[in-house]
């Protein structure tokens, strides 16, 4: 049941594990010309001496979710890519295709549906159905970014390598929710590599959660990566980067700055968690994940701080 | 050129970068792994890649080079595994649509499992963890979590068990053929050009450029003759390619010019008095109908608004005075509703799907259908062919829940494209097809007012119900209502709203779940104002002796015992415990045949029924092997052809109680047959008399229709019996239109539901459910469960997950694919206590009647009033999302 309204001269894209691309090749969607490269990329996770790490664009979700070193130095990398899809899917998906993988909206994957990131003037959603939409109406496209590993890597300050660029960060490689017409500023041709990973500091933990209906295997309403060093008790990091929120993945300086320094206990962060709405803008059909993105955050830094202060 | 190789077989690969692994595997002619979401999620397509399971549905074929591929046919191929053997035992399967995905999945876990953690079993979180890519729309969950964790400890290595379903062994192999997997020398693929917009009138229809295109063998139109499209993806035209991307390519080719017409959307927009008319009054015939039975009398029609119909009222004005009498007074016991439920998808994991040929003038149909013999009676009538012209066939069939009843789109697309070029052609629905056009339970709003009396009886009771059903009418709503607890007066209102939306259609229980979701609240609701026990109250109110048995079990349970009081609890984790009641009615279908023979020393039992996943097949085996002391194996039970004797269709319930009784029938003259045409009676003592005998017997055959069934016990009375007069012209109407007979005795089930409340992130799980149904005697106790378990896990699915999205402007509906359109998985299935309670049926040959839909009914409910039971609010609209549950925490509204 598809014919395609194409706006936009069709881009070629490569394809990595193809998880994304074949859906929407099948649909129409997507209709230029493939250039493969699941066989040639680096699919490697490497370590320098200080425990930072290197890791290859090819690199499977599966591997990262299972590999014991990334578990133990960057715990919120492991646990998103353990929660993200599905298992069979995780086999195949790469680091690299799930930065680069296109929106969810349903209005853009419809062949039959004119969109601003198919090239169009308007977004439907945003005059329609925009009940998985953002919380923060950064941009003309009202779909929040889809990928749950960018939120992590915005977690740990990664950078990301591309055949033309290198030293990107997350905001460098998928911009600022502004601009609509693409879901990352990737130029034609340009491809990412590999993702470095600072060196974890000491004493560092990680957790990652969503919120969903069903219990597996569905997009995330809200997702939220947490990275905390608790020291005496007190809060001396607190790094939160939230997806599902915004077109890109966002990170929640308010509780960060509030949390800075004091008790982690209950009251503290069920006080700060209040501030994660700070700069929202909700449609008119997304509030409700306001709420749950301060239910996330409660619930993700009480475990960690439960863990480290017991 | 690349090469991977396939259950150890060599296979050249295409080249093209386009082609997906499955197109590889299934056009190999590797059937078994089969093709449902094509995006990922609901694992259908699993096959091991260098013993790795990965989708097929995504992966390029180019991504097997050079390794090693094992499908479902490569995994029991050296005998079978013991996950297929425990999938058999524990009958971890009904339809068997998603069957060998999951037993691929889980093989490749137990293996691993094994291989580090010896004969330990598997926790139930490590079994969902591990088949979490994996979705099974029959709900065979829990059979699956004790299939995984026996095969994973060892206890089904090596053994062949007796399956409790007949044909499982073909369904855990993948050599079950469904007609998706039907391929003919020469056969064609069939597409169908859709509307894109949801009003139009279509005009310059010009099919020669698709005519034109190489490969294509036929073009046919499907517009109705007004030339009108009310919705989008109604059909235009279909063609008939050598292959699907060629038929994509030609309908693409077909040009048109829609002239729009202003469309309305949903039940709100098409309300409004300038709201644009979807059928004008000439055109009203051309609507879809939502139930199961013949329209019955004529209802008047406004606007997009048919009703109101109000055939079941009792005393109608004596309610509404009483109702507004005790508004005024501001009675404390009236509760005042307004209950929202929003629209199912049937989501069939096999599409609607049909493969026609002609043989000469004999017409051969394999169609996923629920009602083989009635299907071959209308193809003839509609193509003016002698019934033995027509053959219908469907050995399986993949899940159909209501959705595949009446001859359908697919189906005349495929003849008439068949016809039109010569040669057999296959159409098969896409997924977006099956979760926008294929037909849908609709979406209702339903106002409530019950009032108990003074002396706490139930005095009146008014329900309106305007049910969202597209372009199609016929809603029974708030009518069912008055089947179930008597009350001096009920107004009960029914109306369709019609609008530029895919027609609705009959889904398991019709109308049903929707009462019970408004009905069920109100009475809890009840019983919290008059502070009485909610199952104490239901007994009260609710007459029937059935039901009456099922409230003491319930009553009895230590989780209703225990309840704690919703006001104790102010955690961020919340429980509750709720109950709610649901009834269907018991039918059978009038001339219902069954033959029985004996073929070469073996007895074939025959009748042209299908096998939805409703077990058919082991029905009527275990009662023929019950009488002749056999096993259900040593039976062979011929079902899925038009060409045998004529049985019902699967839908309202009416197999079992339809195809037992006729059985019986045969049974008896079979045995005397047997007798009178023995060479030798049987050794004295010996321990089979009957084995021995139909060995020795010639090939003989008898076969009998469906007797009316006994005097019923006093009080036992037709569920319609209760709606008085019009009751009894509906029966007439339904025993008349339909072939449908409404027996006495009403089946029933009572559902007590155990739910966590996360008040943070708005999720609500249910933890503990415990249905007791009353269906009388089982005839295939194993598969009954399965059933039961079925049952519940889909009202889970309506109440806390399912919803179609549409465009509120376009039309278009955006939740059509299996991520966007969320039925349950395996870890959102709660611990099940299944209680049956045999009795209440005996005046009915056989003494058992169908489970399907009462099953299904007073789920929502149930799920609802545990939650009021756990934080105190009441939700009145489903699905019960995280966006509902945190407004109503915060007493706002839900967008």
């Amino acid at each position: 049941m598809s014919v395609a309204v194409m706006t936009a001269k069709p881009a070629p894209e490569f394809r990595a594990g193809g998880t994304d691309l074949s859906e929407r090749r099948r649909s129409g969607v997507s209709q230029g010309m493939l250039i493969d490269i699941s066989g040639s990329g680096n699919k490697a996770i490497t370590w320098d001496a200080d425990g930072a790490a290197q890791i290859g664009a090819l690199t499977t979700i599966a591997t990262i979710a299972t590999d014991a070193r990334i578990a133990a130095a960057y715990p919120g990398i492991g646990a998103s890519a353990q929660g993200l899809a599905t298992p069979q899917v995780r086999q195949v998906a790469t680091l690299g295709g799930n930065l680069a993988q296109r929106s969810r909206c349903w209005y853009f994957r419809r062949a039959d549906i004119d969109c601003l990131k198919k090239g169009g003037s308007t977004c439907p959603a945003r005059s329609g159905n925009h009940l998985y939409g953002v919380a923060f109406d950064l941009g003309p496209c009202v779909a929040p970014h889809p990928s749950t590993m960018a939120a992590a890597l915005l977690a740990y300050d990664a950078t990301i390598a591309t055949n033309r660029r290198s030293g990107l960060s997350i905001t460098d490689l998928l911009g600022d929710g502004s601009v609509s017409h693409a879901d990352h500023t990737l130029a034609e041709g340009e491809m990412i590599k590999s993702i470095a990973l600072p060196a974890p500091l000491e004493r560092e933990r990680a957790s990652y959660k969503r919120a969903v209906s069903r219990t597996y295997a569905e997009w995330p309403l809200v997702e939220l990566c947490a990275r905390v060093v608790i020291a005496g008790g007190k809060f001396q990091l607190v790094r939160l980067a939230a997806g599902g929120v915004a077109p890109v993945p966002l990170r929640l300086t308010a509780v960060e700055v509030q949390l800075s320094g004091k008790i982690a206990n209950a009251a503290s962060i069920a006080e700060a968690a209040k501030a994660a709405s700070w700069g929202a803008k909700p449609l008119p059909m997304t509030a409700y994940k306001l709420d749950l993105l301060q239910g996330l955050v409660r619930d993700v830094l009480e475990r960690l701080s439960d863990e480290l202060t017991t | 050129m690349t090469t991977t190789t396939i259950n150890g077989r060599p296979l050249v690969l295409p080249d093209d970068p386009d082609a997906l692994l499955i197109d590889v595997i299934r056009d190999g002619g590797l059937t078994g792994t089969k093709l449902v979401c094509g995006s990922g999620v609901c694992g259908a397509c699993t096959v091991l890649l260098d013993g790795t399971p990965v989708v097929s549905c995504l992966l390029p074929a180019q991504a097997a080079a050079d390794k090693s591929l094992t499908t479902i046919e490569g995994v029991g191929a050296a005998g079978l595994h013991p996950v297929q053997n425990a999938f058999m035992a524990h009958d971890a399967l009904q339809c068997g649509f998603c069957t060998p995905g999951f037993v691929v999945e889980a093989t490749a876990f137990h293996d691993s499992w094994r291989a580090t953690k010896g004969a330990a079993t598997p926790s139930r979180e490590e079994i969902a963890a591990a088949l979490s890519g994996h979705l099974c729309r029959c709900g065979a969950y829990e059979g699956i979590y004790r299939a995984v964790a026996e095969a994973c400890s060892g206890r089904f290595d090596g053994n062949d068990p007796i399956a409790p379903r007949l044909e499982a062994r073909d369904k855990v192999t993948g050599l079950a053929r469904y007609t998706v997997d039907i391929h003919h020398d020469g056969q064609l693929e069939g597409v169908i050009l859709r509307a894109h917009v949801a009003h139009a009138r279509i005009t310059g229809l010009d099919l020669a450029p698709a005519r034109a295109i190489a490969g294509v063998a036929a073009v046919v139109p499907l517009l109705d003759d007004d030339n009108m499209v009310r919705f989008v993806g109604a059909p235009i035209a279909a063609v008939a390619a050598k292959d699907r991307r060629t038929a994509l390519k030609a309908i693409a080719a077909i040009s048109f010019k829609p002239e729009p017409l202003p469309a309305v959307i949903g039940l709100d927009a098409a309300r409004r008095d300038d709201a644009p008319v979807v059928f004008e009054k000439k055109d009203r015939k051309r609507a879809g109908n939502v139930s199961e039975g013949a329209g019955g009398a004529p209802v008047s029609w406004k606007g997009n608004v048919r009703g109101p119909s109000a055939p079941f009222s009792q005393k109608a004005k004596q309610a509404k005075s009483w109702l507004d009498e005790a508004r005024q007074q501001r009675n404390p016991l009236l509760v005042e509703e307004t209950f929202r439920v929003s629209t199912q998808q049937h989501a069939s994991l096999e599409p609607h799907a049909a493969v026609a040929r002609f043989d000469g003038d004999q017409l051969t149909v394999h169609i996923s259908t629920q009602a083989i013999h009635e299907s071959m009676e209308k193809i003839a009538k509609r193509y003016g062919l002698p019934h033995d012209k027509v053959r219908v066939i469907a050995d399986h069939v993949g899940g159909g829940f209501g959705s595949k009843g009446s001859v359908g789109l697919e189906t005349i697309a495929a003849i008439e494209l068949a016809r039109a070029a010569k040669a057999p052609v296959r159409v098969a629905f896409d997924r977006e097809e099956e979760l926008s056009v294929a037909g849908y339970r609709p979406a209702a709003e339903l106002k409530l007012s019950l009032l108990p009396s003074a002396e706490g009886r139930l005095k009146a009771l008014s329900l309106t119900a305007h049910a969202d059903t597209g372009a199609a009418v016929n809603s029974l709503i708030a009518g069912l209502a008055r089947l179930i607890y008597p009350a001096e007066a009920k107004e009960l209102v029914d109306f369709d709203v019609l609008s530029n939306l895919p027609p609705g259609a009959p889904f398991r229980g019709p109308g049903g779940p929707p009462m019970s979701f408004a009905l069920e609240q109100a009475v809890d609701e009840a019983a919290l104002r008059m502070k009485v026990d909610p199952i104490q109250l239901r007994k009260r109110w609710d007459t029937d002796p059935n039901r009456q048995r099922l409230y003491d079990w319930a009553a009895g349970l230590d989780v209703w015992k225990n309840r704690k009081p919703a006001a104790s609890q102010t955690g961020r984790y919340r429980r509750g415990v709720g109950v709610a009641t649901g009834y269907w009615l018991y039918l059978w279908q009038t001339g219902s045949s069954v033959e029985l023979a004996v073929k070469g020393g073996r007895i074939v039992a025959s009748c042209a029924v299908q096998d939805i996943g409703t077990g058919t097949r082991s029905v009527i085996a275990n009662t023929v092997a019950k009488a002749f002391d056999l096993e259900p194996q040593d039976v062979e039970v011929r079902i899925g052809r038009s060409n045998l004797p004529p049985g019902p269709g699967s839908g309202g319930s009416r197999v079992t109680a339809s195809v037992v009784p006729p059985t019986l029938l045969a049974i008896d003259k079979l045995k005397t047959e047997i007798k009178r045409t023995a060479s030798r009676t049987p050794a004295p003592g010996s321990n089979a008399p009957w084995r021995e005998m139909i060995a020795a017997s010639p090939d003989i055959a008898v076969s009998a229709r469906r007797q009316e069934d006994g005097k019923p016990p006093p009080g036992v009375r037709p569920a319609l019996h209760e709606a008085g007069i019009m009751g009894r012209v509906f029966g007439w109407v339904l025993r008349l239109m339909n072939h449908m007979v409404v027996g006495a005795g009403v089946p029933s089930s009572v559902q007590v539901m155990e739910v966590e409340v996360d008040t943070w992130l708005g999720h609500v799980r249910v933890l503990n459910a415990y249905t007791g149904l009353a269906i009388g005697k089982l005839a295939a106790p194993t598969l009954a469960r399965s059933q039961a378990a079925g049952a519940v896990i889909q009202g889970i699915g309506y109440a806390l997950y399912e919803t179609r999205e549409t465009d509120p402007l376009s039309g278009h509906i955006l939740s059509g694919s299996m991520e966007d359109y969320r039925i349950p998985g395996i870890a959102d299935m709660p611990k099940l206590d299944v209680h049956f309670d045999e009795a209440g049926f005996e005046h009915v040959p056989g003494g058992s009647v169908g489970i399907g839909e009462v099953a299904t009914v007073p789920t929502s409910p149930a799920i609802a009033n545990a939650i009021r039971d756990a934080i105190g609010v009441r939700l009145t609209e489903i699905p019960f999302r995280p966006d509902r549950l945190v407004a109503a925490l915060k007493g706002r509204d839900a967008a």
